[in-house]
């Protein structure tokens, strides 16, 4: 296939995702598109370094954003593969210097794979000050063939703030490995939310970590998986509050709808410090009772409910 | 005409209401009445025939049609609805997803913006706003308040409306009920506050379960001040008092 259909391809299946295709084409915004172990698209802007190595069966990207940079609009990653079999290895190393803000929207389509691995990984620094946002959200075949491993490792140094966000719910799944790590330093803020639907016979196995070793860090992991058919969900999310007055909450809430679903969640917190302070919040089972019947006393059937309610859950 | 006839129920063996009947006309507006732990709510909860409240005795008719074995959905659609004291939250779901039944409701874009108006929600701000905890009780009773407007049932049951709300708010739940009966349809208010009793014309008076007293809610509203509310037995009524 050539570059053009390839560029094609991908922003036509991206567009699916809600992204604007236009984005990749306006010169104030910064984008990287990969296909396969390709680089097929790239624009950076003043403030912003993005340099991409080919590899030999993937991408490795080195970013950087410079000190008291606020990048104006959010960075554009499209991360394609358009075969029908294959591996594909991506790795993004980024650093947010000090003080610099930035916001990601990326957004991964393996549309057509039927046998394909994908392995992502991420090593974020957010410096002293800095602010990252990563929006991530997938699109992949129907076929739930498809292997999904995705590391990050992120540090948040002192009063840096960091979001990110995974979001799986318009497609098939296939197998699915996201693992996430997140340090957080003195005053730092990190937020880590999953949302996945699983359905027929996808595989997810989410694990969030938060490590607070900074005084007054404070963190979130929250996941949001629904369940359906036949699937198999597995959750782990981990706190751990090794300074003082280091604060995190953990969240997990899975939705089931299927007689077959297998799913469990764990939660695990540990202190080595007394003065921080961890808690956690689980749900697991069918949707809620009183939502279901406050939508049904409305005129919907269960169905249609149950499938509103989740639709909302998902977004 | 919605009629309850001789109901009782009970959970965890514990008779919670006994032998209970009512009858709701079309265009009447109605209020249940009584003190807290009453079982008013369970009342309401069994007209709409929630999953958790099927009666082991007596029969619910609407139209002279039995409907007791009907489920929520069913009864919905025959014109039954019921608005929680706590209504329940959805993540994600927008207003306009909520009252539009994510587009199962056949209503226009303009509709739901007038029956927010009329609750006084206004649209620009709330119509992308979600139905989540972010809304504070008074704004999720009056998207539910809204959401009646634009379902029209012919019998809407208000649990409590009142509830952890303002004092203003009281004014748009009294143009919502006198809607729904201008229409034809009939509000049933259940309320322990003899101030949301006053704009409806009958009432049930309920004591432990049963009917202690019905009549014009004036009538009604006598009877809680003289038994309900200077009782030294609540939820435990003596013979006397039954009328």
């Amino acid at each position: 296939m050539d570059v053009k259909r390839e560029f094609e391809t991908i922003i036509k299946t991206a567009e699916k995702l809600g992204t604007d295709a236009s984005n990749f084409m306006d010169k104030r915004i910064a984008s990287i598109i990969i296909s396969g172990n390709r680089v097929i698209g790239l624009n950076n802007v003043q403030g912003l370094k993005i340099v991409p190595t080919t590899l030999e069966d993937g991408v490795q990207v080195d970013m950087e954003i410079e000190e008291n940079t606020q990048i104006p609009f959010p960075i554009h990653v499209c991360t394609g593969y358009l075969e029908k079999r294959g591996y594909q290895r991506v790795i993004f190393n980024i650093r947010v210097r000090r003080n610099a803000k930035v916001k990601f929207t990326a957004h991964c389509v393996f549309p057509q794979a039927e046998e394909f691995t994908h392995d992502a990984i991420s090593n974020v620094v957010i410096e002293d000050g800095a602010m990252m946002e990563y929006n991530d959200e997938h699109y992949h075949s129907d076929q739930g063939t498809i292997i999904l491993k995705t590391t990050t490792n992120t540090v948040v140094e002192n009063n840096g703030v960091y979001k990110n966000a995974f979001h799986l719910t318009k497609t098939r799944v296939g197998k699915l490995d996201v693992k996430m790590y997140l340090t957080l330093k003195e005053n730092a803020v990190g937020e880590l939310l999953s949302k996945v639907k699983a359905s027929k016979n996808d595989e997810v196995d989410i694990n969030e970590i938060l490590y607070l070793n900074g005084e007054k860090a404070k963190g979130l992991a929250k996941t949001i998986v629904v369940g359906l058919d036949e699937s198999r969900v597995t959750v782990l999310n981990e706190a751990y509050g090794n300074a003082p007055y280091s604060r995190a909450h953990i969240s997990c809430e899975e939705v089931t709808k299927g007689e077959k679903v297998i799913v469990s969640t764990t939660p695990i917190l540990k202190i080595t410090n007394d003065l921080a302070e961890l808690t956690h919040e689980a749900s697991i089972g069918r949707v809620g009772e009183k939502q279901l019947e406050t939508l049904m006393s409305k005129g919907l059937s269960e169905e249609e409910a149950t499938d509103l309610i989740i639709k909302g859950l998902l977004i | 005409m919605l009629e309850l006839v001789n109901i009782s129920y009970k959970t965890n063996e514990r008779e919670i209401l006994s032998d209970i009947s009512m009858k709701f006309l079309p265009g009447y507006k109605y209020a249940i009445i009584g003190t807290n732990g009453a079982g008013k709510s369970t009342i309401g909860y069994v007209i709409m025939g929630l999953s958790a409240y099927k009666p082991y005795k007596g029969r619910i008719l609407l139209d002279k049609s039995d409907i007791t074995d009907l489920s929520v959905s069913e009864r919905a659609k025959l014109g039954i609805t019921l608005m929680w004291q706590e209504p329940a939250r959805f993540e994600g779901m927008t207003i306009e997803t909520y009252l539009t039944l994510g587009g199962k409701l056949n209503v226009q874009k303009s509709e739901v913006i007038e029956a927010m108006e009329f609750v006084g929600l206004n649209p620009a701000l709330y119509l992308k706003r979600f139905v989540d905890k972010t809304l504070s009780g008074g704004e999720r009773k009056r998207v539910e308040l809204a959401s009646i407007v634009l379902l029209k049932p012919n019998y809407v049951i208000l649990d409590e409306p009142d509830s952890g709300i303002d004092l203003m708010s009281l004014n748009i739940i009294n143009d919502v009920v006198n809607y729904v009966a201008q229409y034809g349809g009939t509000p049933i208010i259940i309320t322990h506050r003899e101030e949301m009793a006053y704009n409806t014309d009958y009432g049930y008076l309920i004591c432990a379960g049963k009917i202690l007293f019905n009549g014009t809610t004036n009538d009604v509203l006598k009877a809680f001040r003289g038994t309900c509310e200077v009782c030294e037995h609540p939820n435990l009524p003596r013979s006397e008092e039954m009328k």
